[in-house]
C-alpha cells in the first residue's frame, strides 16, 4: 500500500471496529468448575468500507467464533464492538437490534443446510426484506428487488431460480442465494463464515468473483472467515491471521503474504499445495496441534511450535507491533518493541 | 527428507502408462482395473456412475485420482475394494489385484485378501473409529478378523504401528475422542498398516484436517510408503494436494477417466481442456495475482449425460463435433499420458484452426438439467 | 410428493386401504347393513351362527354381531382420531419448546414428561376411568393424559437435532422472533415425524380404548367394538359355542391398529431413504433396460460377454 493510500484508509472513519474483543466459555464437567476456554483473546479488528478483509486460521484459532460476536450471537466477555462508530451493547429494543441484522447479515458454510428444505428458495429472502426493508412497501417491490438481488449474484434466469426448492438447485447456486439473501437487507458489512469450503474447487471461484463483484459494484464490506489462504489472497484486500484466540498478524494481503513475520504465519504458508511451486521442507511446527486455550498463562501461545522460541516468548505475551504503518506482527523476535513505541524498521520521514 | 522424485522408481516410466492402459499390462501391475463399469439401480433406471474406468498401479507406486463432487471417484474406490452395497453393482469389467479378479472372488477369498494384501482408508475416519472402545481394542478386533495371533504379538504390532504413524504406543488404550482430529486419522492408517498390506486405498483421508495437518500426513503417508513399499491409491478432490506426492495422477470427470500420466507432466502440460481449467482454478499464493474464472456450468446429470464429450457444454475449448462424437481415452504420442479429447485423436484429431463454439447458455450456474 | 410415495409403498398401501375401509364403515354404515338399530336387544334369535341373513351370526342377546360390528367402527374411530391428534398436538408442544428454550424450560418440561412416561398407564387409566366416570369424552381425556409423553421425547430429540442446523440460525441471525421459528421454519421440517406420531397415537388410543371397554370402563351402552368383546366375555361367549362374537371385534380392532401401524411404516421409509427396500422389480427392470440398450448398441456382441446378472453382489442389501 502506498503512503497515500494508507492515509486515506486512516482518515476515514472504519466500518466496524472491535477492540480488546474476548470471549470465553466454561468448560469442564461439573457445574461447579472454573475452567475457561479463552476462544478469542483481545481482538482489534477494524473494517473499513468496500473493503474485504479476510480472517485466516485453522480450526480452534477463534476465526468463527468472532464471525459469531459480530452477529451478535455471542455477547463479548470484554471488549466492545463498535458500528458505525456505536457501540453495540448499547442498541435497546427490537428496532435498532434488527436494524444492525440487516447492515451486518451473515452468509455460513453449509450451502446443503443453510436453505430451509420445504420452502423455495426466494423465502429466505423475502422474509429477510419483510423484516428488514420498510423501504419496499408493496409485494411486487420485494419482488423486484428479489429478481435484482438473484441476478446480482450471478444466477440466471432469476424468475426461474426463485420458483425453485433448494434441492433442485447445485451447492454453487444454493451458496449464492446464501448471498442473495445477504444482499436483500442492503447491508454495509456481509459477515461470510467459511462460504466456499464445502463447494467444489471449479465453483469456489466463482463465488469468490461474486464477493469482489458486490464490493466494487454495490460498495458492500466482507470479512472473508477461511481456513484456505490462496482464497484469501485471491479476493481479500486485508488479511488478519489468528491462532489461539489472537489475530498475530494483519495488514494489507500483498504485504503479509510477501513477507510473513510470524512464524505462524510463515508456517501456513509453507504448508499450503502449490502445485506450480516446488515442496518446502516439513518442520517440526508441523507436527503439532493447535492448543486449547485453557485458562492460558501469559506468554506466546505459539511458543510450544515455534523455530524461532526465546526465553522471553514464555513469560510475555506479545502484542501486535507496527512493522509498517499498515502491517504488524505480534512476535516478540520478528517484531520486537522498539524502545520508543516505534517501529525499528520504519524510517523516520512521515509514513 | 522426502522429495516426490525418490519414491521406488517404476520398471518403465514412459512405456507403463501407456500400454497398461490399452489393457496389454504388463505382469508387474498389482492391481489392473479393466474397463470397470458400476451402475447404480435406481427407481428412474440405471446410472452409470462409472463408465469403463481403467487404472493401473504397480508396486510401490502413488496414484492420485482427482475429480469433484459427482465424478464417480469414490464410487470407483468402493468398486475396487469391493465394498459397494446394493443399489451400486459392478456392471461390468475386471479388477485384477495380482492377477486375481475380485469382482468374480467368492467372499471368502476376498475376506483373506483384505486388510493383509488391501487395506482401505475412509473419508473421515475419524467417525469410523467406534467411540466407546479403546483404539487399542479395535487394532485387535481387526487383527483377529483375519489372523489367529497370541495377545502379545498384537499388543507387539499395535505398538509397532503406532509408532510408525509417529503416535505414542500409551494411546492404544486411549479413546478416539480423546485424540486430536489428526491423531485419529494418522491411527486409521495405522490401523491399514497393521498387516504390511501391497495396497491401501485411501478415500479423502485429509479432507477434515487443517492445512497444516493435512500437509504432515501427506508427508508421513510418504515417508511410509517409502519405508514400506506398499502401493497407494488416494482419492482426493484436492488437486494441488497430491501434486507434491503422486506418480502418477488420473483425472475423472463424469464417471469417465479424461486423463491419466505422470504427476508432473499433468500438472506442467495437462492435456485434457478439464484438467486445465481444474488447475487454473487453483488460486495462487506466489506469483502475481491474476483473475480466475472457474469452471462455468455445473457436472452433468449421470442419469441422462451429455451427448459426445461429456464435458463439451463447459468446455472452453469445445467445437461442433464435440457434441456428437464420443472421445476414446487416447495416447498422446511421445508421451505416458492418455487423454479422453478429441484433439488428441490419433488419426482424425480434431480441427483446432477453427475458433471454439461455446454453448451460449453456459454462464455462470447454467448446467442444471431440469428433470422431467 | 408424499401422497404419491404413500401409495407406491406396498406396506402403506395395505394400511391405507385397511384404514379407508373402517372410514366407509363408520361414516355410512347403512351402506353396509340393512340393521337400524343393532344393539337392541331381543330382535333376532341368540346365539345363531353365520348364514346369509346373519353374516357372522348373533349374540346370547339376539343381535346381529355383523351390524354391530359396522356400527362399532364410528366410535372406534371417533375415539383413535380426536385422542391421536390432540395427543400429537400436546406432544408437539411440549416436546419442540423444551428443545427450543432449553435451559430451565427444558429441564422443567423434560422433568414432566419423563415422569408422566414412567408413571403406569393401564392401572392410572382404570382408576381416571372409574373416578372420572365412562363416557367417552373421559376416554379420550385419560388417553391423551396418558399418551402424549412418549411423543413429547421424540419430538424434543428430532428438535434438538435440528436446533443448529444453519437454516434456523440464518433465521436467528435474520432477526425472526422465536415463535416464528419454532412454528413456520422448525415445524414444517418435521412434518413426516408428526404424522408418524400422530399414527402411533391413534394405534396406541385404538388399543387403550378397547382395552379400558373389555374391563367395562368403557361406555357400555354404546356400540364398539370393546365393548363388543366385554358383553361377549360377560357371557361367556366361547362356552356358548359362539366364537364369532369374540373373534370378529377382536380381528377388527387387531385391524384397524395394523392399518396405522403399516401406515406408519411408510413415513419411517418416506423420511428415511436409507430404510427404503432396494426392490427386485427394479433391479430387474434396471438390468433389463440396460440389456436392452447394449444389444441396440452392439448386435453383434459375444452371448458371453459381461452378463449384467453374472455379478456376485447385487443381492446384498
Amino acid at each position: 500500500m502506498t503512503t497515500l493510500e494508507s492515509a486515506k484508509v486512516a482518515d476515514a472513519a472504519p466500518l466496524l471496529e472491535t477492540t480488546g474483543l474476548s470471549r470465553h466459555f466454561k468448560v469442564g464437567g461439573s457445574i461447579f468448575s472454573h475452567q475457561l476456554l479463552h476462544a478469542v483473546d483481545d481482538v482489534d479488528l477494524t473494517i473499513n468500507e468496500r473493503e474485504i478483509v479476510a480472517l485466516v486460521g485453522e480450526s480452534g484459532s477463534g476465526k468463527s467464533t468472532m464471525a459469531r460476536l459480530l452477529a451478535q450471537v455471542y455477547k463479548p466477555t470484554t471488549g466492545e464492538i463498535r458500528f458505525q462508530g456505536k457501540n453495540l451493547s448499547e442498541l435497546r429494543g427490537r428496532k435498532q437490534q434488527l436494524k444492525y441484522r440487516s447492515d451486518v447479515p451473515m452468509v455460513f458454510q453449509d450451502p446443503f443446510a443453510s436453505l430451509n428444505p420445504v420452502y423455495k428458495v426466494s423465502h429466505g429472502i423475502l422474509r429477510g426484506m419483510k423484516l428488514h426493508r420498510p423501504d419496499l412497501e408493496s409485494a411486487e417491490a420485494r419482488h423486484q428487488e428479489l429478481l435484482r438481488v438473484v441476478a446480482a449474484v450471478g444466477l440466471n434466469p432469476p424468475e426461474e431460480i426463485v420458483e425453485r426448492y433448494p434441492y433442485e438447485l447445485s451447492g454453487g447456486q444454493r451458496q449464492r442465494i446464501g448471498f442473495a439473501q445477504a444482499l436483500a437487507y442492503h447491508p454495509k458489512l456481509i459477515l461470510a463464515d467459511e462460504p466456499v469450503s464445502m463447494l467444489d474447487v471449479s465453483i469456489r471461484i466463482g463465488l469468490l468473483n461474486v464477493m469482489a463483484k458486490l464490493r466494487d459494484e454495490e460498495g458492500v464490506s466482507f470479512l472473508y472467515i477461511t481456513h484456505d489462504i490462496a482464497s484469501a489472497r485471491y479476493v481479500s484486500d486485508r488479511i488478519l491471521v489468528m491462532y489461539g484466540g489472537h489475530v498475530v498478524e494483519e495488514g494489507p494481503t500483498e504485504a503479509v503474504l510477501a513477507d510473513p513475520k510470524h512464524p505462524y504465519t510463515q508456517l501456513l504458508l509453507s504448508a499450503v499445495p502449490d502445485p506450480r511451486a516446488p515442496l518446502e521442507v516439513t518442520s517440526e511446527a508441523a507436527k503439532a496441534e493447535p492448543p486449547a486455550v485453557i485458562d492460558p498463562k501469559p506468554g506466546c501461545r505459539f511458543r510450544a511450535r515455534c523455530p524461532l522460541a526465546v526465553d522471553v516468548c514464555a513469560h510475555v505475551t506479545p502484542t501486535l507491533r507496527p512493522l509498517t504503518p499498515t502491517h504488524r506482527a505480534a512476535c516478540h523476535v520478528t517484531a520486537p518493541a522498539s524502545e520508543n513505541g516505534r517501529p525499528p524498521s520504519t524510517p523516520t520521514a512521515v509514513g | 527428507m522426502p522429495t516426490p522424485t525418490s519414491t521406488p522408481t517404476p520398471p518403465d516410466p514412459t512405456a507403463g502408462g501407456a500400454s497398461a492402459v490399452a489393457g496389454t499390462s504388463t505382469d508387474e501391475a498389482l492391481l489392473d482395473v479393466r474397463d470397470l463399469r458400476i451402475v447404480y439401480d435406481s427407481p428412474r433406471g440405471p446410472v452409470e456412475a462409472c463408465s469403463g474406468v481403467n487404472l493401473t498401479v504397480r508396486p510401490g507406486e502413488f496414484v492420485g485420482i482427482v475429480g469433484e463432487s459427482g465424478c464417480g471417484k469414490s464410487t470407483l474406490l468402493f468398486g475396487i475394494a469391493q465394498l459397494h452395497t446394493a443399489p451400486a453393482r459392478i456392471a461390468g469389467g475386471q479388477v485384477l489385484f495380482e492377477g486375481a479378479d475380485l469382482v468374480t472372488m467368492p467372499q471368502k477369498e476376498l475376506n483373506d485378501l483384505r486388510w493383509r494384501k488391501l487395506a482401505v482408508v475412509m473419508q473421515s475416519a475419524m467417525n469410523a473409529l467406534n467411540p466407546v472402545r479403546t483404539i487399542g481394542d479395535q487394532f485387535k478386533d481387526a487383527i483377529l478378523a483375519h489372523e489367529k495371533w497370541s495377545e502379545q504379538k498384537i499388543a507387539e504390532r499395535s505398538a509397532e504401528v503406532l509408532r510408525l504413524v509417529a503416535i505414542d504406543p500409551v494411546h492404544l488404550r486411549s479413546f478416539p475422542h480423546q485424540l486430536s482430529g489428526g491423531m485419529r486419522q494418522r491411527a486409521m492408517i495405522a490401523m491399514a498398516l497393521l498387516f504390511t498390506p501391497d495396497l491401501i486405498v485411501m478415500d479423502e483421508p485429509t479432507s477434515a484436517l487443517d492445512v497444516v495437518a493435512q500437509r504432515s500426513l501427506m508427508v508421513q503417508i510418504k515417508e511410509l510408503q517409502q519405508q514400506l513399499g506398499f502401493a497407494v491409491v488416494f482419492v482426493t478432490h484436492d488437486m494441488s494436494l497430491v501434486s507434491h506426492f503422486s506418480d502418477r495422477l488420473l483425472v475423472m470427470y463424469a464417471g469417465q477417466v479424461v486423463e491419466f500420466g505422470p504427476t508432473r507432466t499433468v500438472f506442467d502440460t495437462p492435456s485434457h481442456p478439464y484438467s486445465r481449467s481444474l488447475l487454473e482454478a487453483f488460486p495462487s499464493i506466489r506469483g502475481p495475482k491474476v483473475p480466475l474464472t472457474g469452471i462455468p456450468g455445473d457436472p452433468p446429470n449421470l442419469a441422462n449425460p451429455p451427448a459426445g464429450c461429456r464435458f463439451n457444454p463447459r468446455c472452453p475449448q469445445v467445437r461442433e463435433r464435440c457434441r456428437t462424437e464420443a472421445p476414446e481415452l487416447f495416447d498422446i504420442a511421445e508421451t505416458s499420458v492418455v487423454s479422453r479429447c478429441l484433439a488428441h485423436h490419433p488419426s482424425d484429431p480434431l480441427d483446432l484452426s477453427e475458433p471454439p463454439t461455446p454453448n451460449p447458455d453456459a454462464d455462470a450456474d447454467a448446467g442444471l438439467e431440469v428433470q422431467s | 410428493m408424499k401422497f404419491a410415495s404413500l401409495v407406491k409403498n406396498r406396506k402403506a398401501l395395505a394400511g391405507l386401504i385397511l384404514f379407508a375401509l373402517t372410514v366407509l364403515l363408520a361414516a355410512f354404515p347403512g351402506l353396509f347393513t340393512s340393521v337400524h338399530n343393532p344393539g337392541e336387544i331381543g330382535t333376532y334369535a341368540p346365539n345363531l351362527g353365520p348364514s346369509t341373513g346373519h353374516l357372522l351370526g348373533t349374540t346370547s342377546y339376539g343381535q346381529d354381531i355383523y351390524s354391530q360390528l359396522v356400527y362399532g367402527a364410528r366410535q372406534v374411530l371417533e375415539i383413535a382420531l380426536i385422542a391421536g391428534a390432540f395427543a400429537t398436538v400436546l406432544a408437539v408442544l411440549i416436546g419442540i419448546t423444551a428443545a427450543y428454550m432449553g435451559g430451565i424450560v427444558d429441564e422443567a418440561l423434560s422433568l414432566v414428561t419423563n415422569v408422566v412416561l414412567i408413571l403406569p398407564t393401564f392401572p392410572l387409566m382404570i382408576i381416571l376411568a372409574k373416578y372420572a366416570g365412562q363416557s367417552n369424552e373421559v376416554m379420550i381425556v385419560v388417553l391423551v393424559a396418558t399418551g402424549w409423553s412418549y411423543g413429547a421425547n421424540q419430538m424434543r430429540a428430532q428438535a434438538l437435532s435440528l436446533r443448529n442446523r444453519d437454516f434456523l440460525e440464518a433465521a436467528r441471525v435474520r432477526g425472526e422472533r422465536r415463535s416464528y421459528i419454532i412454528l413456520f421454519e422448525m415445524l414444517p421440517t418435521m412434518t413426516s415425524l408428526i404424522v408418524a406420531n400422530f399414527l402411533g397415537s391413534a394405534l396406541y388410543s385404538v388399543l387403550a380404548a378397547s382395552g379400558l371397554q373389555f374391563i367395562g370402563l368403557g361406555n357400555t351402552d354404546q356400540q364398539s367394538w370393546g365393548t363388543m368383546l366385554y358383553n361377549a366375555h360377560s357371557m361367556e361367549a366361547l362356552q356358548a359355542g359362539n366364537a364369532l362374537w369374540i373373534i370378529a371385534p377382536g380381528l377388527a380392532i387387531a385391524l384397524l391398529s395394523a392399518a396405522f401401524a403399516l401406515m406408519n411404516y411408510a413415513f419411517d421409509e418416506i423420511g428415511n431413504p436409507a430404510l427404503r427396500p432396494v426392490r427386485r422389480k427394479d433391479l430387474r427392470r434396471s438390468r433389463k433396460a440396460e440389456r436392452l440398450a447394449a444389444k441396440a448398441a452392439n448386435p453383434h456382441a459375444e452371448k458371453g460377454a459381461r452378463d449384467a446378472d453374472s455379478d456376485v453382489y447385487a443381492d446384498a442389501s
